[in-house]
């Protein structure tokens, strides 16, 4: 009916589905090995404008004015894979990633990938993450750690009393944004096998801390605030015209 | 279609579990002096709902941080620190076994060794009567001190877990085994990994000051983001809600 009352709603449901990530940003801030989600818009389909032949001008064909734009969506979104910051902890099984690539976990629902290196040894012995989802090695198998202290090397090799016990596995995909697609708890699920070449260093006693970079945050926050209220007071103008056309238009007398 | 109420909801567990993150710090800072003390971390977890619909955190877990703390020595033989891998094992008053680091005995009116809380040490021997002083060898040898000398009077075993940092705190320094951390599996000082003991000195708190009031100053941003997140969310919604105007 009204093409620009829909197009400043749409900028209200666009930036409201926006305010959802950042809040999902912002509760991720401190998550380790998290990877912030970019959110952007899109231009929503035009559509030409034509006018009818006026009584006026002696016309037999529509006029067309140009194309309109019909209000905007959401991008799809995507994964930013940048590397976050490095965090000392100390602690024996808290593993980061050095440059590009990821740690090998296997969950229920098939193998998943993480860069959140918080692992711990279960009651088994076996290496898990914090979800006990289990960490694999290069071939796919489960860790299984004895007691004691573990070394873990810079090429991912674990070490116990100097005896290799197994190999982290790591994959590097080449194209990560396209790749993989997000999955429950910080994991990434990947549609075909990794074709990267290489391997990340590993740190022991390090973790990646989430890229959520809260300067940034505040100012989409700032944005995403604005324009809805000028989305709202268009929706309101838009109105307000409307209501114009229909008590004024067409009086007679 | 995603809904800003649950956007506001978002926020709110994010602030919720900000608050928990908090209770942890402030547990760690408190604990900053107490012998034997392993500081907890929380960990938080992405929550993701299986259509894709985005959840913000939660709190998936605490974790004992289970490296060594420093020795203080104090010169009482009756202060046993371990120096590796491995926890004492005392018996609580309804009978379970709760295994602890703080090493800062004491003889109690019935000649039994007991820890700060009262809780009798679980080893291997008895005191002879008239015990005026214990004390401990690296590999568990407990001897005491009569009017005859020092004397051998058995050993002290320690106990360790395949996985230490699920150990249950139980309060008042103790710990108590989970299925988790799995069994307790005791052991001679010294043998196989496990770690020795050495007397006169206790194992300080391993909090770092530092690293907790770090952590504290991060808390306590991000709690101000959620909460402007939540507010800006607030008006929006009141935006949309007076949308029409009469």
């Amino acid at each position: 009916m009204i093409k620009g009352f829909y197009s400043a709603v749409s900028a209200m449901v666009a930036n409201a589905n926006r305010q959802q990530v950042l809040a999902h940003n912002a509760a991720n801030m401190d998550t380790p090995g998290f990877k912030q989600v970019l959110s952007s818009f899109d231009e929503f389909w035009k559509t030409p404008v034509v006018f009818p032949p006026g009584n006026l001008q002696n016309l037999s064909a529509m006029t067309y004015s140009g194309m309109l734009g019909l209000g905007v969506e959401n991008a799809p979104e995507i994964s930013d894979f940048t590397q976050g910051a490095l965090q000392l902890t100390g602690n024996m099984f808290d593993l980061a990633l050095e440059g590009e690539g990821f740690f090998r976990i296997e969950t229920e629902a098939g193998e998943r990938y993480t860069r959140d290196g918080r692992f711990i040894r279960d009651a088994e012995g076996q290496l898990v993450t914090v979800d006990g989802n289990y960490v694999l090695d290069e071939n796919g198998n489960h860790i299984t750690l004895p007691n004691g202290q573990i070394l873990i090397d810079q090429n991912g090799q674990v070490l116990s009393e100097d005896n290799l016990i197994a190999q982290i596995g790591m994959v590097i995909f080449e194209n990560p944004a396209e790749e993989l697609t997000p999955d429950e708890g910080n994991l990434f699920e990947a549609a075909a096998a990794a074709t990267g070449e290489g391997s990340p260093q590993v740190l022991q006693g390090y973790l990646e801390m989430s890229n959520v970079n809260p300067t940034q945050l505040m100012t989409q926050l700032v944005e995403v605030a604005r324009t809805y209220e000028a989305a709202q007071k268009m929706v309101q103008n838009q109105d307000e015209l409307t209501g114009k056309a229909i008590s004024t238009l067409g009086r007679i007398g | 279609m995603t809904s800003l109420f649950h956007t506001l909801n978002i926020s709110k567990v994010d602030m919720l579990n900000r608050l928990l993150d908090l209770d942890v710090v402030s547990n760690n800072l408190a604990n900053v002096n107490t012998v034997g003390y392993k500081s907890n971390r929380s960990n938080f977890q992405e929550l993701l709902a299986a259509n894709g619909m985005k959840d913000g955190i939660q709190f998936a877990s605490t974790q004992a941080l289970m490296h060594q703390g420093s020795f203080q020595m104090t010169g009482s033989s009756l202060d046993w620190a371990i120096e590796g891998e491995g926890f004492f094992a005392v018996e609580l008053p309804d009978g379970r076994t709760a295994y602890t680091r703080d090493g800062h005995f004491q003889l109690d009116a019935e000649n039994n060794l007991v820890n700060g809380s009262g809780y009798p040490l679980i080893w291997q021997g008895t005191l002879p009567a008239g015990t005026q002083n214990v004390s401990v060898g690296p590999n568990g040898q407990v001897s005491a001190l009569t009017d005859a000398g020092w004397q051998e009077v058995g050993t002290v075993q320690l106990s360790r877990f395949a996985n230490p940092t699920a150990l249950s705190s139980f309060g008042q320094n103790v710990f108590l085994a989970t299925d988790v951390s799995g069994a307790a599996q005791a052991n001679v000082p010294g043998q196989n990994g496990y770690g020795l003991i050495r007397a006169q000195a206790l194992e300080q708190s391993n909090v770092d000051m530092a690293q907790e009031m770090t952590h504290l100053m991060t808390l306590q941003r991000s709690f101000q983001i959620s909460t402007r997140l939540f507010q800006q969310t607030d008006s929006m919604i009141n935006l949309a809600i007076n949308m029409r105007k009469y």
